[in-house]
């Protein structure tokens, strides 16, 4: 059985950055239309990263020596917290920071800390990750893209797909098959740095149904990689990957996915929309993002101790997909209850792309089934 | 007392006093007095009086493990509503009279009049008046109108000259000694529920092992670790209403908790079958205090109403600074040693 969590809340010291984080955005985000910012954690603008590595907020958790600012998570739970509430453009550098950073400062060379992370930190660096392949979902063990060692090296063969801003970014870090065949399932996977401007990578961006081509699919021939594109052990792929996933699954972008629709609808409802129906809405959507919020702070504090809360942070995730999810669907219905009235277009075209992308956010970072099944084995059922 | 302590002496009293046989001959209609007199002598009605009025001088966070073991227990008392109407009494330098007083939802009528608990003790109705401020009325001195389980309508002739208290959101009050309660219980609920799976087979092997029934079991853990979670959040001290509540933070929790205690539910009764509709099993004990409780104080669509008026009352123009600002714990200061 699980032990409920304590409450936490987030340092007075982090919370002292927030305001100069809100000045900057309040500067450069309003300008940009709500069904763009609709896009949030989707929304790429290099320049944009490169404007938020110059106020030294890329990197954030990582240590000075690297071009860091050596905070701690909090630090980066306040960032993220406002950038996605503002429907800031973060894509760009969304994974490199995210992920890819703390893997290679967690598992890199020195060499490879030294080259990768100040260059992350000042917006010159975007990566992505290479998990999902043509025949690899949520079986990610099945991964047949292979690596073979050879002189002064390795070959890579195979694909990846779904592939998040692969077009855009400098370095893929991939979950490959380095030894053994599919049949050993998570032994003999590795992780690899792939500069993408290699030869024999092939990107082709592939349209989504919001007509934005967010991801591609990546295909290796031949492609041959130096000795230190391993990141971590050889063989210890699986473990690495998996450490990282407790943050990916419990931070602020489980939660606010759909935040700047439901504060487009909230500056409706502040004109003279807000009816009875609306407004008690409204505060359930409140209720549920509080306590979203809690339990996000709260996990997050869990991993800031050192521990490892692998189930409440799928607890979090789908929860908060959940909540994600569901206010463009009661959003529909709430803006069609009276047919004679109107809403604000702007208004509409935020609803149109937040509800036909909503269906991703329980995809993304492990699907809902999977999340469901290992909170299942923390309950002791299988 | 940490609060592990004091969860654990709760925990182990609830246990000897207040186990499901005992629970139900209470919610038939008989003597609670062994089980009030077991609360009393533990100090748990006094909780949150100050020490120097014979408390325990305790914050609603200290408290809350109790009132969660209570819900655990389904335990048919006030306690909750006693705790809080204590504080208020003391706060207010009135005395504080024996026995457990419960808290009323007031009805509006021309003689004192309003809801409380259909079963548990009472020798004390606390009852809010409609100009503000409420009554502590005698719970013999009452009426009983035609009632459900959901809730017993009570009426006095007149208020005589019962003690008065000032004014203070007693709904808001009452909704957290429901909730608290409510988010004990769903713990329970799902301790039983994999438990049950666990030990039921079909096809072969227990219906723990079907994909299914898992799914829903997970649903069910996040509405439980949600509902839990909220009423921490209720709990949080430094509020202006009775105890140091906050009527928002309530608000949000007894809403989400009364969500929670829907699905929750009933996705425990789906994995029970048709054992869970039967007299005998004791997940009826948990389900029916989660279905009054939804009721009692104010259901979702009462305290939803609340806070969303309450958020386009207030400046806030983002959900999250709202939710910042009222709804979440205040940033931790760095303490020195």
């Amino acid at each position: 059985m699980l032990a409920a969590l304590p409450l936490s809340a987030i340092p007075a010291e982090d919370e002292a950055l927030r305001p100069a984080i809100r000045a900057f955005l309040a500067e450069h985000v309003p300008q940009i239309p709500p069904e763009r910012r609709a896009r949030s954690w989707m929304g790429f603008d290099a320049g944009f990263s490169r404007a938020l590595g110059g106020q030294g907020w890329l990197g954030l958790t990582f240590p000075e020596e690297y071009g860091g600012a050596g905070r701690g998570p909090f630090a980066r739970y306040v960032l993220v917290e406002e950038l996605l509430a503002a429907g800031a453009p973060v894509s760009a550098h969304w994974i490199a920071d995210r992920q890819s950073g703390p893997l290679i400062l967690r598992f890199g060379t020195e060499a490879q800390r030294r080259f990768h992370l100040p260059r992350i930190c000042r917006g010159e660096s975007f990566f992505c990750i290479g998990m999902s392949e043509p025949d690899t979902g949520s079986d990610l063990a099945s991964v047949s893209t292979r690596a073979v060692r050879e002189a002064g090296g390795w070959r890579l063969n195979g694909a990846k797909i779904w592939t998040t801003n692969a077009h855009h970014s400098h370095y893929m870090i991939a979950l490959v098959r380095s030894s053994g065949t599919a049949q050993d399932r998570h032994k003999g996977l590795s992780q690899f740095i792939i500069d993408l401007s290699l030869p024999g990578v092939r990107i082709s961006p592939i349209r989504d149904l919001a007509g934005d081509a967010h991801f591609s699919e990546v295909v290796f021939e031949d492609v041959l990689l130096p000795e230190d594109a391993l990141v971590g052990e050889e063989g210890a792929g699986w473990a690495q990957v998996n450490a990282e996933l407790a943050f990916e699954r419990s931070g602020p972008e489980r939660v606010l996915s759909s935040a700047v629709l439901l504060d487009e609808w909230i500056g409706w409802l502040r004109a003279g929309a807000a009816d009875a129906a609306s407004t008690a809405l409204l505060g359930r959507l409140l209720g549920h993002l509080a306590v979203l919020r809690a339990m996000s702070v709260a996990v997050t504090d869990r991993l800031v101790r050192g521990e490892s809360p692998v189930v409440e942070a799928a607890l979090v995730k789908d929860l908060g997909t959940e909540f994600e999810q569901a206010v463009p669907a009661l959003l529909e219905d709430r803006l069609g209850a009276d047919p004679a009235r109107e809403p604000p277009a702007a208004l509409l075209r935020a609803l149109a792309y937040t509800s036909a992308m909503a269906p991703s956010y329980s995809l993304r970072g492990g699907t809902r089934e999977i999340l469901r099944g290992m909170i299942a084995r923390g309950m002791g059922l299988r | 007392m940490t609060d592990d302590l004091l969860a654990r002496a709760a925990a182990e009293l609830f246990a000897r006093h207040a186990a499901p046989a005992a629970v139900r001959a209470i919610q038939e209609g008989g003597p609670a007095d062994a089980l009030w007199a077991a609360v009393e002598e533990a100090g748990f009605a006094d909780a949150l009086v100050p020490e120097a009025a014979g408390g325990a001088g305790l914050a609603l966070s200290e408290a809350l493990p109790v009132l969660l073991a209570a819900g655990r227990a389904a335990a048919p008392l006030p306690l909750g509503e006693t705790m809080l109407a204590r504080a208020a009494l003391a706060g207010a330098g009135l005395e504080v009279p024996p026995g457990p007083i419960a808290l009323a939802e007031a009805l509006p009528g021309e003689v004192p009049r309003g809801r409380i608990a259909a079963a548990g003790p009472a020798a004390w109705v606390l009852l809010p008046r409609p100009e503000g401020g409420a009554w502590l009325l005698p719970a013999d001195g009452a009426t009983r109108e035609d009632s459900s389980s959901y809730g017993a309508v009570l009426r006095w002739a007149s208020a005589g000259n019962a003690r008065a208290l000032p004014q203070a959101d007693w709904l808001a009050a009452g909704a957290f000694a429901t909730l608290a309660g409510m988010a004990g219980a769903l713990e329970r609920m799902l301790e039983e529920t994999v438990r049950y799976a666990g030990e039921r087979r079909q096809f072969g092997r227990p219906i723990a092992a079907f994909q299914a029934v898992q799914q829903q079991i997970s649903l069910m853990t996040e509405d439980v670790f949600a509902a839990r979670i909220a009423a921490q959040l209720a709990a949080l001290p430094g509020g202006s209403g009775v105890a140091g509540l906050d009527t928002a933070r309530v608000a949000a929790a007894k809403a989400r908790i009364g969500e929670a205690a829907s699905r929750a539910a009933g996705i425990a009764h789906a994995v029970h079958g048709a054992m869970g509709i039967t007299a005998e099993v004791d997940l009826h004990l948990w389900t029916g205090l989660l279905h009054r409780g939804r009721l009692r104080f104010g259901a979702e669509g009462h305290w939803n109403a609340w806070l969303g008026a309450e958020f386009l009352r207030g400046a806030d123009a983002e959900s999250l600074a709202f939710v910042r600002a009222r709804l979440a714990p205040p940033p931790l200061e760095e303490t020195t040693p």
